[in-house]
């Protein structure tokens, strides 16, 4: 009954365990190096992406993303994988984002739910989701990017640019929250 | 949002269990989660916990009594006054690597000679999760340490998941003082890395000196809670002056002032002015050594927070 969270070797990456284990949502961290079926053991509800330095390190990420039939939430470089394995382009930004940025909310659907028309988050990355993947729209967008977050059109795949991890996005608890009642209307 | 009781409830369970009856040490630094980390420790097993204080005599202006004071009741608690083997050790050394690296040894041997009058089996760490996330390789939540004797103490690492601003909750949850709960970031080495070139007790106490100035004065003005760090460093540089109608030659002391949200980047913020020029003034006045002071204006990067 637990969502797996994929460590990317991103510096935020415990701070999602510790920001579900604060919400006592049961959780696990594990290495982006685990084969599949190692994921599949753990019976997850659901999947978390974390962030990272680059792609080369992501390890199995793609893998799971296209063989895994769970809920998946792939935070800042996760939000770049998932793009990337449906077919959707990823780019070095111009203007490299290390800041809390404001996002307008368009479309709530149930991740961002009470999260909308805007919320104030953290970011920090220098490459984005340039072109959106086919059969995926998109939800938020701010003034220094413009795919923010992104839904599947059929499954719960979700991605999202900014951290809700840490404190400087002050209501990334419910991003948490609504992805775990996600991962449980889904048993 | 973390809760601070039910984490101390829990961690005080865990210890007890994972300790048992045996000893553990620490090496209680007066910083925040050394301190956090002592009092809870302490709140498990009482005193099978030593903590050991070493004032390498690189420390601020009343922070040896202001630790003692803040632990000689609340813990079985051993305080070494080291100061003069340490500057012993440090005669003549200018380079700052070779000062730390000094340091960092005869700390170890300091410690491990008065660990071996306890029959330790444990030596617990205030480690935190910034410590050891960006460390490669695999997480290690278990290990053992080996001191240059021979002696092997397991590692126990109570706060190992908590972020520094938990552990100040959890400091705060435990009844410790503001000082402590709230002190800036000040590292191991202490002044060495504030104060240029040979270490002697004269120029440490310079240092100290003109630190506590900074620190009242930034205080006073409500200014520390913009931000991260702010002190005094003593330059090696001496300086040409005039007080009262004699010429004078003293230090150049350069203060220094930075905001940060994680000391991984840092910049200067705007300082008020009349604060700069208050400190400047009492520093050169109470001070007579000092000539000049000077305000750092670099940010990190390019400049680290700390001078040496």
């Amino acid at each position: 009954m637990k969502i797996i969270i994929i460590n990317n070797k991103g510096q935020y990456n415990h701070r999602i365990k510790r920001s579900l284990e604060n919400l006592k949502i049961p959780c696990e961290l594990v290495d982006n190096t685990l084969s599949l079926n190692e994921i599949k053991e753990k019976k997850p509800i659901g999947l978390i992406l974390g962030g990272g330095p680059s792609i080369d390190l992501s390890g199995n990420s793609r893998e799971y993303i296209k063989n895994l039939d769970i809920p998946i939430l792939g935070i800042c470089l996760g939000h770049q994988l998932i793009a990337l394995e449906f077919d959707g382009e990823v780019e070095t930004s111009e203007t490299e984002s290390y800041a809390q940025v404001q996002i307008q909310i368009h479309d709530e659907e149930e991740l961002l739910k009470g999260l909308a028309p805007v919320m104030d988050v953290w970011t920090s990355h220098k490459d984005e989701v340039k072109t959106l993947p086919s059969n995926f729209k998109s939800l938020a967008d701010s003034d220094v990017c413009k795919i923010e977050a992104m839904k599947h059109l059929d499954k719960d795949i979700y991605g999202i640019q900014f951290h809700p991890e840490v404190h400087t996005t002050p209501k990334g608890d419910e991003v948490f929250l609504n992805f775990y009642e996600i991962c449980k209307s889904r048993l | 949002m973390l809760s601070p009781k039910e984490f101390i409830d829990d961690a005080v369970k865990k210890i007890k269990d994972e300790i048992n009856d045996e000893k553990a040490v620490i090496a209680l630094s007066g910083g925040v989660d050394s301190s956090v980390c002592s009092v809870l420790v302490g709140e498990s097993i009482g005193d099978n916990l030593t903590a050991i204080f070493v004032n390498h005599g690189l420390l601020r202006k009343g922070e040896a009594e202001q630790v003692i004071n803040t632990f000689k009741e609340r813990l079985n608690f051993i305080y070494v006054d080291a100061s003069d083997e340490f500057l012993e050790a440090l005669r003549g050394v200018t380079d700052p690597e070779e000062k730390r690296k000094i340091i960092g040894k005869k700390f170890i041997d300091v410690f491990e000679r008065e660990a071996s009058k306890i029959d330790a089996k444990y030596l617990i760490q205030g480690t935190i999760a910034p410590d050891w996330i960006e460390t490669k390789g695999k997480i290690k939540s278990h290990h053992n340490i080996a001191l240059p004797s021979g002696m092997v103490l397991e590692v126990v690492e109570p706060i190992r998941e908590l972020y520094k601003d938990e552990v100040r909750e959890i400091g705060s949850e435990l009844g410790l003082p503001d000082e402590i709960i709230h002190r800036q970031p000040f590292p191991g080495p202490g002044l060495a890395v504030r104060v240029i070139g040979e270490l002697t007790r004269d120029k440490i106490q310079i240092c100290q000196e003109a630190d506590a100035i900074v620190r009242e004065e930034v205080e006073k003005a409500e200014f520390d809670k913009e931000l991260w760090q702010y002190f005094a460093a003593l330059t090696n540089t001496k300086v040409t002056g005039v007080k009262g109608d004699q010429r004078d030659f003293g230090y150049l002391v350069v203060v220094r002032m930075v905001a940060s949200f994680d000391a991984m980047t840092a910049y200067v913020p705007e300082v008020p002015w009349e604060l700069i020029r208050t400190i400047s003034r009492r520093i050169t006045s109470e001070i007579s050594e000092v000539t000049h002071v000077s305000l750092s204006i670099s940010d990190k990067p390019p400049s680290t927070i700390e001078f040496a």
